[in-house]
């Protein structure tokens, strides 16, 4: 049993991973816990559904998906984020809270509240080393680790890369170098939304799409993201899938209902003991 | 017809109390909550249970604005040596934590069926007059909220206060804790937001877990930044055009009907109370009557 | 439908001579909401009875407004606390719809009937979805069978896989869902793909078309899906599905509530007529001197108010069923019972308990 559980875990860790590194980046280089991030989950969800439902082609609903989480969340930095500029931690905190609820309204408005579902071919479990694994798992995590190889390689392999992860380190030197901080945001934003973007059709192909699935799985995203560190990008994704695993595989033990609370419990626990997580540079907390 | 204004008045006389809970937590001291609802929730169940059990209600009341004073305690603790963002998250934890906890003991919350049948606060067999003296208390109980307000915000303790808000290192400095301050500050802006939520359960009498979700919280927030962060007065003004805005919205469907459906009209709400935090935020964060010092 | 009830209602000539009114509100499917939106009606438009409150949440807090403004309350919730004090201290409530329990007592009739023996049961957790998975336990162990394994599930997860490993893991032959769409969607999708065979007994509000739609026919097939049907085969189903199909260019079997609905404003306007009075509770007295046994069968409001001019007594069969009402104002609608064949839901039988 807890071989299956672990592979639920697996994925949906994964899913918890991607949008946490979303966050974890907009925290890093931002410097605030992006609340909207799971609303642009959403976004991307509906994106890719509609798209799979004209096509019938999971790549091209991934790159709808990417497409149209990029779009909502550069739109955020331009028309909110980037006027906030200077502005308290609260005042970007709630500006992005707001925003939330605006991109969830319009696409409650656009698509109704009644549950879009992924067409795809249902089989029967592959055993991979004595694991019964669905083929619709396999793919997900497919579509999740190339997601994250390009994630990766553009913040290890390309200069704006290196810029982002200079500016998440240390942003005063990084403007003493030179480094223009409009276009590391521009690509922070743009980068982060496609990471939720992913995330949010993985999620949607996984259950349903759904205008509240997004913040529904925000507190899990801030959980995994404070977990790894934050501007830690292998940091976010590690801790997404150790919280995913750690609820599957605690739900036999302290149930169905309290398994949710355990984002809150790892992150309360974290701060309290290792605020700076597990592969965090500094104490950033306090 | 003031049967019906009357009823509108008590409820948001119940907001007003919760955003002025709110008020003193961030206007004063710039504690980010986001978790308010947890407290509303906590005594709003505690009332409930109280009087049920045959408590008069005064007591379940005080013992619904102790108890959330309580539970905001050891959040206090642990939170407060969290920068402010780090705390937000972790409230708005406890807020869900709350409504799950309420969900699952179903040995002491009758879990998602709710609890009906709570005692009114004035059984009296005119609903007017009734709804009238539950307005009455109400405004009683706002007004001594705001002049506990005003009393903290010009004593010794309410000066650090603000100190703390605009400079917590300078605070620190001078060999005064900020913690110790702050975990008070949050416990009695949660006593209020525990007096509203007991109020609450005697008005609507049937109490169950999806009343407190999370758009209670940034309900009193948008109420609060619309009319003006750190102003009783604005707590005031805010949660009047909250409650405005919320019925309202029942008119316009009868001007225009047939333009917006029911389920329609959730979403334009939720994106409506979206739009408001983003605007006033980026356009007027001092709100309505607030102070300019505020950003 | 309460409009278009009404309308007929007016043309025959009103009750007592006059002429019935319909105020409406938006409860919001929220209990805040929901009482200012009574206060309104009772207060402002001081509306004599309320009709058509549907979630359990608004019924149970309008409930005590209606009891103290002596007004009755007609709503198909489920809650079972609806039926008895506190919350019907004065029985001014009459439900029009099954109750959880009932639904459950349906269930445990199916499970019987179609031969299964080791029911587990998984339900969602809000009052709906648990009251219908405990009355159908309630009613399964007082046929003298014992109860599987249960397990209540939450809204919005990812993945219930724990959860149906905790369920199929005591090998049950069928599981019986107080459940919703999305969550069903997702529950069976993830059973399928762990190749565990098993049956399934879903409300027909979960295992509707949309579905068969998303999960196609080889994960549905099989599924037994029940819902309390309309009394479709009565004449006064057939006036209403006249007007339904008048509004809403839809066939009445469309929306079992708006049966109920229309059936709501007749049966208040024949009580009045038949207490010859405008007082609440020789009204609620009425209620059943008109719509239950014994009586002469009437199907429409004109038909009972002629043969109550006569002075015979009537039974007013509803669109939506019999509407017989027990002591606690509570009906006992038929459960149709359906299953998905090949991507059809076909009605296979009618359950009455």
């Amino acid at each position: 049993m807890f071989g299956a559980l672990a592979v639920a875990g697996i994925v949906h860790g994964l899913i918890i991973g991607l949008t946490a590194l979303a966050v974890t980046m907009a925290f890093g280089i931002a410097r605030f816990p992006n609340a909207a991030a799971g609303d642009t989950m959403t976004a991307g969800a509906y994106a890719a559904v509609s798209v799979h439902a004209a096509t019938g082609s999971l790549v091209s609903a991934t790159a709808a998906a990417v497409a149209a989480s990029a779009a909502v969340s550069l739109a955020g930095y331009l028309l909110i984020f980037r006027r906030l500029a200077g502005r308290s931690l609260a005042a970007h905190l709630v500006a992005a809270i707001g925003f939330a609820f605006i991109i969830r309204a319009v696409l409650g408005l656009m698509f109704g509240h009644q549950q879009r579902v992924f067409f795809l071919p249902l089989g029967w479990p592959i055993e991979i080393l004595g694991l019964r694994v669905p083929p619709l798992d396999l793919a997900l995590v497919v579509v999740a680790a190339i997601s994250l190889g390009f994630v990766f390689a553009l913040l290890h392999g390309t200069a704006i890369g290196r810029e982002m992860r200079a500016v998440a380190d240390d942003p005063d030197l990084a403007r003493a170098f030179g480094i223009s901080p409009d276009r590391i945001m521009i690509a922070l934003w743009l980068v982060a939304g496609a990471a939720c973007g992913v995330a949010g059709m993985m999620l949607g192909v996984k259950t349903v799409v759904t205008p509240e699935m997004g913040w529904d799985a925000l507190l899990s995203a801030f959980a995994a993201a404070i977990l790894g560190g934050i501007g830690s990008a292998p940091g976010a994704v590690g801790a997404g899938l150790v919280l995913g695993l750690a609820q599957e595989l605690s739900s036999p033990f302290v149930g169905f209902t309290y398994k949710i609370a355990l984002a809150f419990i790892v992150l309360l626990a974290v701060l309290l003991f290792r605020p700076r997580g597990l592969f965090g540079q500094r104490d950033a907390v306090r | 017809m003031e049967a019906y204004l009357l009823a509108i008045s008590v409820i948001a006389a119940i907001y007003v109390l919760l955003t002025l809970g709110l008020t003193i937590q961030y206007g004063l001291t710039g504690l980010i909550n986001f978790g308010h609802v947890g407290f509303f929730a906590i005594g709003a169940y505690t009332s409930a249970l109280l009087s049920l059990a045959a408590v008069p209600i005064p007591l379940s009341l005080a013992a619904a604005a102790l108890l959330a004073a309580l539970a905001a305690w050891p959040i206090g603790l642990l939170a407060l040596r969290l920068r402010e963002d780090y705390f937000a998250v972790v409230t708005l934890g406890f807020g869900e934590t709350v409504r799950l906890v309420i969900t699952s003991e179903r040995w002491l919350t009758n879990g998602v069926q709710g609890i009906p049948g709570i005692p009114r606060l004035f059984a009296a067999e005119l609903a007017t007059v009734g709804t009238t003296l539950t307005l009455l208390v109400l405004a009683a109980c706002c007004l001594a909220a705001a002049l506990v307000m005003r009393r903290i915000a010009r004593s010794p303790f309410g000066r650090i206060i603000e100190a703390i808000r605009d400079n917590e290192d300078a605070v620190r400095a001078l060999g005064k804790d900020p913690s110790g301050f702050k975990t008070r500050v949050l416990a009695l802006g949660s006593a209020l937001a525990g007096l509203a939520g007991g109020f609450y359960a005697h008005v609507i009498t049937y109490i169950s877990p999806d009343q407190f979700i999370a758009l209670v919280t940034f309900y009193a927030w948008i109420a609060m930044i619309m009319g003006g962060v750190g102003r009783i007065s604005g707590a005031v003004l805010g949660a009047l055009l909250l409650m405005a805005f919320l019925e309202g919205t029942r008119f316009v469907r009868d001007l225009f009907p047939g333009l917006v459906s029911e389920v329609e009209m959730a979403s334009v709400r939720l994106g409506a109370v979206g739009l408001a935090l983003v605007l006033f935020t980026l356009f007027r964060p001092q709100g309505l009557v607030g102070d300019y010092t505020r950003r | 439908m309460i409009l278009a009830a009404v309308e007929e209602i007016n043309s025959a000539g009103g009750v007592l001579g006059r002429r019935m009114e319909v105020f409406a509100e938006d409860s919001q499917t929220n209990p805040q909401a929901a009482v200012l939106a009574a206060k309104k009606l009772l207060e402002v438009n001081r509306v004599r009875a309320i009709l058509g409150t549907w979630s359990s949440g608004v019924s149970l807090a309008v409930i005590p407004l209606t009891n103290e403004a002596n007004a009755i309350l007609m709503n198909t919730s489920g809650a079972p606390a609806l039926s008895v004090p506190p919350a019907n201290a004065k029985g001014l409530s009459f439900r029009f719809q099954a109750t959880n329990d009932r639904f459950g007592r349906a269930f445990a009739e199916i499970a019987q009937r179609e031969g299964f023996r080791r029911p587990a049961t998984m339900a969602f957790n809000n009052a709906s979805g648990i009251g219908n998975t405990e009355g159908f336990r309630r009613a399964w162990a007082a046929k003298g069978f014992a109860n599987g394994e249960h397990v209540i599930y939450e809204p919005n997860q990812p993945s219930y896989r724990a959860e149906l490993l905790r369920v199929l893991a005591t090998r049950p032959d069928v599981i019986v869902m107080g459940s919703f769409l999305p969550d069903t969607t997702i529950i069976l999708r993830e059973w399928y793909q762990m190749g565990v065979p098993v049956r399934w007994i879903i409300p027909a509000w979960a295992a509707n078309p949309q579905l068969v739609q998303a999960l196609g026919p080889a994960v549905t097939e099989g599924i037994i899906a029940v819902d309390t049907v309309s009394n479709e085969g009565s004449p006064a189903f057939a006036r209403y599905d006249a007007a339904y199909r008048r509004a809403m260019n839809q066939p009445g079997t469309a929306n079992v509530y708006a049966a109920m609905a229309w059936d709501m404003a007749v049966t208040l306007a024949l009580a009045i007529e038949r207490a010859r009075s405008f007082d609440t509770f020789a009204i609620r007295d009425a209620i059943r001197l008109v719509a239950n046994p014994p009586g002469e069968a009437v199907s429409s409001f004109a038909e009972g108010k002629a043969r109550l001019a006569a002075g015979q007594e009537i039974d007013y069969q509803g669109a939506s069923s019999v509407l017989d009402f027990d002591e606690f104002g509570d009906v006992t609608p038929d459960f149709g019972v359906f299953r998905i064949e090949r991507g059809e839901i076909n009605r296979k039988y009618v359950v009455k308990i």
